[in-house]
This record gives C-alpha cells, sequence and structure tokens, in this order.
C-alpha cells in the first residue's frame, strides 16, 4: 500500500510547493502537469486489468496528490501571500483555480491508468495523444492564465534538441563528448553570419536553418576525425578541447585576412614581382564579445501582416512564377506518367508551399477583399511578443528530430553505434567499419545542434560567444544524463526538468524569498551591514551550479540510470544483481566461467 | 580456401609468428595446438585482420587479406569466435545474433538461419531476450559461436571455445563444432586442449614460440611422441 500511496504524497507535496512561487492560476496548471506525471509514472506499476479495477487501485494515489496540492495551494493564498506581502489573488480566481487543479491533478492520472487497460499499442497511441492535446494547448492556456511560462519553455526546449543530439553521441554510439556546445555554437554563428544585417546577408531563415545543421555536421566529422583513436577519457579530454577552441575561435574572428599564399608569399620569395592577391582584408566575421546583432527571423504565412511592397518584388514575383510553373511542369509529368504515391504529392506540395514562403510578399492593391486575402498568405515575421508562434516552430523542431533520431536508432547504423558502444573491436569483427560509424555519429549528433543554435540565434536574435562556453556543453550533458542515456524519451524529460528548473523556478524562487526575507526576517536585524549580507546572498540564482551539481550527485548515488532509463544501460549498472537472480536457480549445475 | 605463407607479426619488437605458413582447404577443421604463447590467438588475429603482419600473405579465396582492416575481413567471410568471447553484454541474446548477421547483405534467411542456431543451442532459445552479460560461461561461449555463424563464413575462426568450461560442456562444445563441420562449414580451430581437438580435427599444426613445428593429419599427430609427451600427457 504504501508503494502506491508514496508517489502521491511526492507529487503533491513538491507541486503544492511549486504554487507558492508563482500563486494565481498557477495552482491549474501545476495540477495538470501532476496528474499527467503522476499517471504516467503509475500505470506502469499496475497490471493489465479492466479500466475500473485500475481506476479503483489508483484512486487513492490520485486523491491523495490532488488533496495535499489543494491544501498547499489554499495555504499560499491564505497565509503565505500575506507573509510576503504579496497582493492578494482574487477569490474567484483561487476557487476555480484550486478546482481545476484538483480536477486536472486526479483527472490526467486516472485517464492514463485507466488506458492502461488497453494493449500495449494502442494505449501508447492514447497516451501520444493525450501528450499532443497537452503539448499544443499549453501555449494558449498559459497565455490564458497570465503566467508567462512559454518564453521560458522555449530555453527548455532548445536544451530538449540539444540532449537529443548529445544523446546520438554519448548514448547510442558511447563516445563521451564533453565540447559538444561547440556544435550549437557552429549552429549558432552560421545563422548569426548568414542572416545579419550587420554583414549584409540576409538569407532566409528556412535556408539558413539547413545550411547551419550542414556546418554542424561537417564540423562533426572534422572535429570527430582526430578522436577517432582515442577512448573513454582520451576522448573525453579532446573533445574538452574542441569545446574550449570554438567559441575563442569565434570571439577572436574579428580581423580576419586572407590572401592567396602564392602570389603574397611563395612568389616574392624567389623574387617574382607578382602583385599580392587579397581575398578579404580586415574582415570583422563575428564582432567579438559584442556579439552579432540583430538576426533575422523566420517568417510564414498566416503569422502576421507584412509590410507593403518593396522595389524588388517584381523579381519575387517573376522568380516565384517560373518556380511554380516548372513544378506545376514536374507535376504534370508525374500525375500523367501514373506516380501518384502519397510521398510523391506531399513532395509536391512541400516544394510548392517553399516557394510560397520564399518569395511572397505579395503588393498591395486598393481593393480592400483582395488585400485581405493576400493579407492572410502573406508571410510575417515571429516576434518576441508572441512566444506562441516560436513555440510551435521548436515543437516541430522536435517532432521532426525525434522522427529523424528513432528511424536512426532502429537502423542499421543505429545497431552499428550499440556494437561499438558495448565492444569496438567485436564490433569490426562483425563487419562494423567503426571509423565510419563513429564519424557518422558525430555528424548526426552535431546536426541536431546545428538546428537547435539557427533556432536560437533567430530567438534571442543575437549570439555572443559567452553563451557556448564549457558549461553550457556540461548543462546538455547533465540533461542527458538526468534523464537516462541512450533514451529518448528520457532526454526530453531531463531536459525539461533541468531547464525549466534553472529557467523558471530559480527566479521565481529568488523573488518569493527576497519578498518572504523582507516581512519575516530581514527587520528583526538591527545591524544593516548583516541584514545587506543576508539579503544578497538569499539569491538561489547565485547558486545554479551548486544546485547543478548537488541535483547530479544526488542522482549518481540515488538513480545512476537516470529518471527514465535505457533498459541496457540500467542492466549494466544493476548487472551484479541481475546476474544473481539469474545464476542462483542453476549454481548447481557446477559451470564455471 | 585459406593460406598463409611465410606470415610475419609483431607485437612492436616481439616478433609473434616467425614465418607461419599453413592452408585450410574447404570443408576442413584444421586445429592449431600449441602452449601459451606459442602464437595460435596471434594467428587468428593477423587472418582477421586485428593486427597487420610485417610481411607474408594471407589469402582467401584468391583475395589477399593481410592489408585489410578487420571489418572488411569479416565482410569477405571471416567469422571469429574470439578468446574471451567478446559477446556484446549489454545487448539480448537476440540482439547478439543479430550483429552477427550484420555483414549479410541478404536477410531472407535469416529466421532460418536462427532457427539453426537454436536447434544447435537450444540453451540460448530459452534465453533469448535474456542480457549477454548475464549468461553464464558456458552459454556465452554458446553464443559467441552462434553469433559468428550467422554471419554464414566461409570460414570459421574458433579461438579456445573450451576455455574456463566444465569437462561436460566440452564435450558438448567439440560435438557442435563437429556438427557445424559435417553441416560444410570449414573451421579452422585454436585449442590447448590437444586431445580434443586433434580428435574432431582432419589436420592439425603445432605451433612453437610463433613457429610451426609439425604439421600433419590430426589421427598421426596423435601418436607422434613429441607431441604425445610434450601435449597429451602420454610418457
Amino acid at each position: 500500500m504504501m508503494k502506491i500511496i508514496r508517489p502521491g504524497i511526492t507529487f503533491g507535496i513538491i507541486g503544492g510547493l511549486l504554487t507558492f512561487l508563482f500563486g494565481g492560476w498557477s495552482v491549474a496548471v501545476i495540477g495538470c502537469f501532476m496528474g499527467l506525471g503522476l499517471g504516467l509514472g503509475l500505470a506502469g506499476q499496475f497490471e493489465r486489468k479492466n479500466p475500473l479495477e485500475l481506476v479503483k487501485s489508483a484512486l487513492p494515489t490520485a486523491l491523495i496528490a490532488g488533496v495535499i496540492l489543494v491544501l498547499l495551494s489554499l495555504y499560499q493564498s491564505s497565509v503565505v501571500q500575506e507573509a510576503i506581502g504579496k497582493r492578494p489573488t482574487a477569490e474567484e480566481i483561487v476557487a476555480k483555480g484550486n478546482l481545476i487543479g484538483f480536477l486536472g491533478a486526479v483527472g490526467f492520472s486516472l485517464l492514463l491508468v485507466a488506458l492502461h487497460s488497453l494493449p500495449e499499442k494502442q494505449e501508447q497511441q492514447w497516451k501520444i495523444a493525450v501528450l499532443a492535446l497537452v503539448v499544443i494547448t499549453f501555449p494558449f492556456v498559459d497565455q490564458a492564465s497570465e503566467l508567462r511560462w512559454t518564453s521560458q519553455i522555449i530555453f527548455a526546449l532548445i536544451f530538449v534538441i540539444l540532449g537529443l543530439g548529445l544523446n546520438i553521441v554519448v548514448g547510442y554510439a558511447g563516445l563521451l563528448d564533453l565540447g559538444y556546445a561547440a556544435f550549437f555554437a557552429i549552429g549558432a554563428y552560421t545563422t548569426g553570419i548568414l542572416s545579419s544585417p550587420v554583414h549584409n546577408i540576409q538569407w532566409n531563415f528556412w535556408l539558413v536553418i539547413w545550411i547551419a545543421a550542414a556546418m554542424a555536421a561537417i564540423w562533426g566529422l572534422i572535429l570527430g576525425a582526430p578522436t577517432l583513436p582515442l577512448r573513454g577519457d582520451y576522448l573525453a579530454i579532446v573533445t574538452l578541447g574542441f569545446g574550449e577552441i570554438v567559441p575563442v575561435l569565434f570571439k577572436n574572428l574579428i580581423d580576419v585576412t586572407i590572401k592567396e599564399p602564392l602570389t603574397c608569399w611563395i612568389l616574392p620569395m624567389f623574387g617574382a614581382n607578382t602583385t599580392c592577391i587579397v581575398f578579404t582584408e580586415h574582415f570583422d566575421a563575428t564582432l567579438g564579445e559584442k556579439g552579432i546583432s540583430p538576426i533575422g527571423r523566420p517568417a510564414l504565412p498566416l503569422i502576421a501582416h507584412g509590410e507593403p511592397a518593396g522595389a524588388a518584388m517584381t523579381i519575387k514575383i517573376v522568380i516565384m512564377l517560373v518556380a511554380i510553373a516548372i513544378l506545376g511542369y514536374l507535376f504534370w509529368r508525374a500525375w500523367s506518367s501514373g506516380n501518384r504515391k502519397p510521398g510523391v504529392m506531399a513532395g509536391f506540395a512541400g516544394a510548392l508551399a517553399a516557394i510560397f514562403i520564399f518569395f511572397l510578399p505579395i503588393p498591395r492593391t486598393n481593393n480592400t477583399i483582395i488585400d485581405s486575402v493576400l493579407g492572410i498568405i502573406q508571410p510575417g515575421e515571429f516576434e518576441s511578443s508572441r512566444p506562441v508562434t516560436w513555440y510551435f516552430l521548436i515543437i516541430g523542431i522536435i517532432l521532426l528530430s525525434i522522427f529523424i533520431i528513432r528511424r536512426l536508432r532502429d537502423s542499421r547504423l543505429g545497431r552499428a553505434w550499440m556494437a561499438i558502444r558495448e565492444d569496438e573491436l567485436a564490433a569490426a569483427q562483425m563487419g562494423i567499419d567503426p571509423v565510419k560509424t563513429k564519424l557518422l555519429a558525430f555528424a548526426m549528433g552535431a546536426t541536431f545542434s546545428g538546428f537547435a543554435g539557427a533556432f536560437y540565434a533567430a530567438y534571442i536574435r543575437g549570439i555572443f560567444p559567452s553563451v557556448f562556453d564549457f558549461s553550457a556543453s556540461i548543462i546538455i550533458l547533465c540533461v542527458v544524463i538526468l534523464g537516462g542515456i541512450g533514451n529518448i524519451n528520457g532526454v526530453i524529460v531531463g531536459g525539461l526538468v533541468l531547464m525549466t528548473a534553472d529557467r523558471l523556478f530559480l527566479p521565481a524562487l529568488k523573488d518569493f524569498l527576497a519578498a518572504f526575507l523582507k516581512t519575516t526576517i530581514l527587520p528583526s536585524i538591527s545591524d544593516p551591514a548583516v541584514q545587506l549580507a543576508v539579503k544578497d546572498n538569499a539569491n538561489p540564482i547565485l547558486y545554479r551550479f551548486l544546485l547543478f551539481g548537488l541535483t547530479l550527485a544526488i542522482m549518481m548515488a540515488v538513480r545512476p540510470e537516470g529518471l527514465i532509463p535505457n533498459e541496457q544501460i540500467r542492466a549494466e549498472l544493476h548487472e551484479k544483481e541481475a546476474v544473481a537472480e539469474v545464476e542462483a536457480p542453476k549454481s548447481k549445475k557446477g559451470k564455471k566461467g | 580456401m585459406l593460406e598463409l605463407k611465410d606470415v610475419n607479426t609483431y607485437y612492436g619488437n616481439i616478433h609473434a609468428l616467425k614465418g607461419i605458413s599453413l592452408t585450410v582447404n574447404d570443408g576442413e577443421i584444421v586445429t592449431l595446438i600449441g602452449s601459451n604463447g606459442a602464437g595460435k590467438s596471434t594467428t587468428l588475429r593477423t587472418i582477421q585482420g586485428l593486427i597487420k603482419p610485417r610481411s607474408g600473405s594471407v589469402v582467401l579465396d584468391g583475395v589477399e587479406l593481410q592489408k585489410l582492416p578487420a571489418h572488411e575481413v569479416a565482410t569477405l567471410g571471416v567469422a571469429q569466435s574470439p578468446e574471451g568471447r567478446m559477446i556484446f553484454p549489454r545487448m539480448t541474446v537476440l540482439e547478439n545474433l543479430e550483429m552477427g548477421a550484420y555483414v549479410r547483405r541478404d536477410l531472407s534467411s535469416f529466421q532460418n538461419d536462427l532457427e539453426h542456431a537454436f536447434t544447435l543451442f537450444p540453451r540460448l532459445k530459452e534465453r533469448i531476450s535474456q542480457k549477454g552479460g548475464t549468461l553464464s560461461g558456458g552459454e556465452q561461449q554458446m553464443l559467441a559461436m552462434a553469433r559468428a555463424m550467422m554471419a554464414k563464413p566461409k570460414i570459421l575462426l574458433l579461438d579456445e571455445p573450451s576455455m574456463g568450461l566444465a569437462p561436460i560442456l566440452v564435450e558438448l562444445i567439440f560435438d557442435i563444432i563437429k556438427k557445424l563441420n559435417q553441416e560444410g562449414t570449414t573451421i579452422l580451430l585454436v585449442e590447448q586442449n590437444a586431445l580434443m581437438a586433434l580428435s574432431i580435427a582432419h589436420r592439425g599444426y603445432v605451433l612453437q614460440t610463433g613457429e610451426v613445428v609439425l604439421a600433419d593429419k590430426a589421427e598421426k599427430l596423435l601418436k607422434d611422441p613429441m607431441v604425445q609427451k610434450t601435449y597429451l600427457g602420454v610418457e
């Protein structure tokens, strides 16, 4: 019984304490997320049986979690809020918020538990449907409840992509990479250089993001190559070095001069009188510490109304019409030759959409009806004031990444990665080319950080070398380790937990502590110096890395396989127990080995 | 089928194989016997391409192997059940066997071969979803052999399949080696257990400190006084 109730208490207390930090409507949102987490965790604990029985056995846990949440939340709105001198929440919000929170906690957890009665595949599909609903509605709920979490969640999602990419290198291929942020930087700087007015190159984001991914992949190959003969600790140290070199390089690419060596040095050495060919002189590529800013942003139809027509419009329209004509011809040929597979059709639709994205804006006419119709399909820029658009963009990138990574994992290449991770020599004997396999792991891993980097640069609108230092690499590695090395779901959870803790909870905790101290302890301290010291040091953001380290240390001691482990890695970490289990029944057979 | 000509292999400055020449014909079991450090495993590692010989040639069906990396040798039809087994500890038995078939592009007969492996090693079928690392020593040896067989190799290299196993299991393993050979697999067997090896092999080579000192039919080697004295413990 205790085993079933304990998660209810844990979740209830964590959820309730979180409402202390945010107040207002937060209890409703937190309740729903708590229910989701609890339901996903609980479902696996039960046998598959009919839904009513499942609900019955999970009911006490769900109720306990819900009750604790509401009690703590009510305590928050009645006592704590007053104690920290916050404006009290309107009674209506308190009542409604707590009701929704309670129903969400109980409802979602019971729903997910009840789904466990279905066969495994169906259960999986339903779970995905529920999660999809939550993911889609979240930004709107967030907007309505005025919590303003979306813009911070987007940072967490960037780290989810980075974690997914690093997971290929560390989790699948078993190559400990301590400099992964280098590829993040390469993706971001590629985007910065190619789409910033600073250099007068302003390419379309939808093109640049692929170039950024490709650049990261190429550098993955280049930086991966020297590490090939290395294993374990030595590999980690070399990647650490690369992780340090790349941001320093970007910091210092402020005075680039490239001369053609033959005409400038070699021929003059032999007394020839040539004019030196200079490709570029004193070119400031990255603007050093100042960073590149502003950076162009993605644009899509339906996002916002764009500006009226410019001068280049006619050319654009001509290109667009030509492109459409070529595409139409190809489509007609494919269609009439009977090549009507869904993939081919989807390809044409995608190409048509791409043409529109690249070449519209459309000029304004003086006809209001035409203008309003054209206004809808006219691409508008993503704005920082509207995080919802960014949120869906990054969700799209994550879905694409998950799709690709799952296919990779289950492919021949994925198997080869895992064999290399297990035993490189044995893998070679199986016919696996270690060089190719490892290089592809570096390249594929880097590709996803290229996506993340491009998104990050466009989202922040500026990039600075200090963002990509060693600590970024370590945080990404923490995401992977905390979530569960080698497990896609684990890495997603790890990224969300770690980065929301960093981006949402710590700042909220800081405000909470400051307000709390101001009303309770600070007035009772007479010495102003001590008062100031207490006030300054009660800032959890200062202890960010301490808390990171502490979390990791605790995780390694309590649950080294991560929050949602990869079963192979769990098997290894708990190998002794498993072996004991297997050996025990047949120990009499007198085998050695 | 497989021919080694005057192969010299070094570990750094140590001259491990001093001009080894041997042949394995189609359908044979050929065994290499010798004491520790005689160069038996080194010979197999040289064939497989894990170490490059400094001189000499290794030819399989007319293709020179000595310059190729290990994974290419594997794709040409050389599979090894290595010393110390080297199974993938965190993969299940089935996944290990699937890795064995990695070199094969045509997987249409994969299921049949899997079934066949399980008839030879019924023990593995019972353990099919268990992690390789949790198997007992004998089971790991069976897995290593079955995994090598899944590649459908032209020649199967077996390195000390009896090492560390109880006598009853050793007999079982040798029965299986015989059976594999009767089904048409060519086998190069490295063994310290000379009596067992010579009793199933067609021909044998005796290695001493990196040199072939005797080469003959297996039954003749069994009667050779030197072999009897040194490797079979007969006074």
